[in-house]
């Protein structure tokens, strides 16, 4: 399944922020590689920086010092523009709070990734119907997301992140807001994800990531750093 | 980023966030509708006034006394006619008639059936009119106001004025003035000169003032020097100065209307920012999201400038219309009273349609320019913060 070549490298990474005069460390010396089609998980309490890496990972955030490495592209020293198709091309991402438009259907809230993709409105709409079969959420399309279980919600997430094909998938505390069923739900999907030859990176504190059969590496963090 | 795929999604957010962006643009319609209205009365007024004015007389003199005028001698007409260039020297008599029970006033305008250039002006109110039969006895021209006025006090075809001397004078109304000569004829009664004399107490040796054209443009300034030079109590006006003092009262009453739109316009702006920056959070929300899903900044501010552009345009538009239809169809209710001042007979003036593109392309950009600010600088600033932060 893995091959050698690195999809992510994360080297010397350093977060600060800074609050009312005050510095304060989230991320220390971080170095990571992940491998292609390699899934691991990021494994911490609150606060322990895991999703302010990942954030840096997708280029939401930009570090203080170090690199973030996206198939040899520093996505944390792009411009922009480049940034962004590099985003939209390589990383879906999947929120804790699912973070879809609550005024647009299902289907909608998938097309948006594509928009500006430079690609024509039918070509969108079959990466569309393909990215809701795959999240198994087809059936509920034109329904408005803002009516959707949370379980539906977050499969409509999925449907999103896949829509533009990427290589890497980011999740941050994806079953955060799901019972027990959905989070099941939801791990059967990413397993179908890693069969695809995805690069998986979860972060989470949910034991039931602790026992995945189709993890790779599970990369425990306390206090903003890899331990 | 494709064209097609672009206008579907900004379709759809419209469509779907129709609520918000409904009430946005009844408030930016009402502000251009008011705007619009109110350029349009100044603009329709200056065009009536600039018409009438065409064909009146070049030059008005008159004589004063300790800053009064006061009766003409009609003897100045032949020192005008003797004057190298001037053409057409009409003498003319009016005065304000004030009708006793409740303190109203016509305006009493006399005219000379001799002179050419009191026809020409009298053909501007009455087109279809026999004037010789006119000037057949003891007759009148009313305007629209005065006719209303004088029917309400059971005057319905004849008015007894009194005279300075106490006298009776019968007059018999002839016709009505046209409703499109409101703006300036409603509360004006044309009558023979000669009876306008004796009404208004002139001997036939005096006129109110005399009229008289100088077709060279060029000598205007220098007839000036000239007639000042006639009479040391001689008075002079050229049509110019007329001309500039109507502009000058309709730009001043545009213009306070301007102030008060900008001020409008401004806590319209302040308000649209505030919901754009720091209040409406869901906004920084999708902004940060979209950016969080691939798109750049560029596509972001593209995509809600059209936006923007779209909201702007359309209540530009249905202002516009909303203001033509409330000035030239319905004549402006309200705001008529307030532009045209107390009236002295109430009037009922219709708004001769003038569009002038230099107005409504003022009108787009008085408007659109701070609305496109207000909502751009603000969506700009949060583009361009990292996505994390803004979707927080």
């Amino acid at each position: 399944m893995m091959d050698d070549v690195m999809m992510i490298k994360i080297e010397n990474l350093y977060r600060t922020f800074h609050h009312g005069g005050n510095e304060v460390p989230v991320l220390k010396d971080i170095n990571l590689n992940i491998a292609k089609g390699e899934c691991v998980v990021l494994k911490g309490v609150s606060g322990s920086g895991k999703t302010t890496l990942l954030s840096l990972i997708a280029g939401l955030d930009k570090p203080s010092s170090g690199k973030v490495l996206i198939e040899d592209d520093p996505i944390s020293k792009l411009p922009d523009l480049f940034a962004s198709e590099l985003r939209a091309r390589k990383i879906g991402m999947i929120f804790q709070h699912f973070n879809l438009f609550e005024h647009l259907t299902v289907q909608e809230n998938v097309t948006i990734p594509l928009i500006t993709s430079g690609l024509k409105m039918k070509e969108i709409q079959t990466k569309v119907d393909t990215a809701l079969h795959l999240a198994n959420i087809s059936h509920k399309k034109e329904i408005q997301a803002g009516r959707l279980s949370g379980g539906e919600k977050q499969r409509t997430a999925i449907a999103r992140a896949l829509v533009a094909d990427p290589n890497i998938i980011l999740c941050d505390e994806p079953t955060a807001n799901l019972d027990r069923d959905n989070s099941l739900l939801f791990i059967e999907i990413l397993k179908e994800l890693h069969t695809l030859g995805k690069t998986i990176v979860i972060a989470t504190h949910d034991p039931l990531f602790d026992h995945l059969d189709f993890r790779n590496t599970i990369v425990p963090m306390v206090d903003g750093k890899i331990v | 980023m494709n064209a097609n795929a672009f206008w579907h999604f900004l379709t759809l957010q419209l469509v779907k966030e129709r609520n918000k962006h409904f009430s946005i643009i009844l408030i930016s319609m009402m502000i251009v509708f008011l705007l619009s209205s109110v350029l349009f009365i100044s603009s329709s007024i200056r065009f009536s006034l600039e018409e009438t004015l065409k064909v009146q007389p070049d030059f008005v003199v008159s004589r004063t006394q300790g800053g009064t005028a006061i009766p003409t001698p009609m003897e100045w007409s032949d020192e005008l006619l003797e004057i190298y260039g001037v053409s057409h020297v009409t003498p003319r008599v009016y005065g304000r008639y004030f009708f006793e029970p409740k303190a109203k006033s016509f305006l009493l305008v006399g005219v000379d059936f001799m002179e050419e250039q009191s026809h020409k002006n009298l053909q501007v109110l009455i087109t279809s009119t026999d004037i010789k039969a006119f000037f057949e006895g003891n007759q009148m021209l009313v305007g629209q106001g005065v006719k209303e006025y004088l029917n309400a006090h059971f005057y319905k075809d004849a008015y007894n004025f009194v005279t300075p001397k106490g006298k009776f004078q019968k007059v018999t109304m002839f016709k009505t003035l046209p409703s499109q000569t409101n703006l300036l004829a409603n509360d004006m009664i044309v009558l023979p000169i000669d009876l306008a004399r004796k009404i208004l107490g002139y001997t036939d040796e005096e006129a109110t003032d005399i009229l008289f054209n100088v077709p060279n443009t060029d000598e205007w300034e220098l007839m000036t020097d000239k007639l000042s030079a006639l009479h040391y109590d001689l008075h002079v006006v050229n049509k110019k100065e007329v001309q500039k003092s109507y502009a000058n009262l309709y730009n001043y009453k545009g213009g306070v209307f301007l102030i008060l739109f900008l001020i409008l316009l401004a806590t319209f702006a302040l308000i649209l920012y505030q919901r754009y920056s720091m209040v409406y959070s869901s906004e920084r929300r999708h902004i940060g999201l979209l950016r969080a899903l691939g798109w750049s900044i560029n596509a972001v501010l593209k995509f809600k400038f059209t936006e923007t552009i779209v909201v702007v345009s359309v209540s530009y538009i249905l202002g516009v219309l909303l203001a033509y239809l409330y000035v030239f169809v319905l004549g402006a209710p309200i705001l008529r009273e307030i532009f045209l001042g107390g009236q002295n007979l109430h009037n009922v003036v219709s708004f001769v349609p003038v569009l002038d593109f230099s107005v409504l392309s003022s009108i787009f950009l008085i408007y659109a320019l701070p609305f496109i600010a207000s909502v751009l600088i603000p969506v700009w600033k949060v583009s361009v913060t990292d996505p994390k932060e803004a979707m927080l």
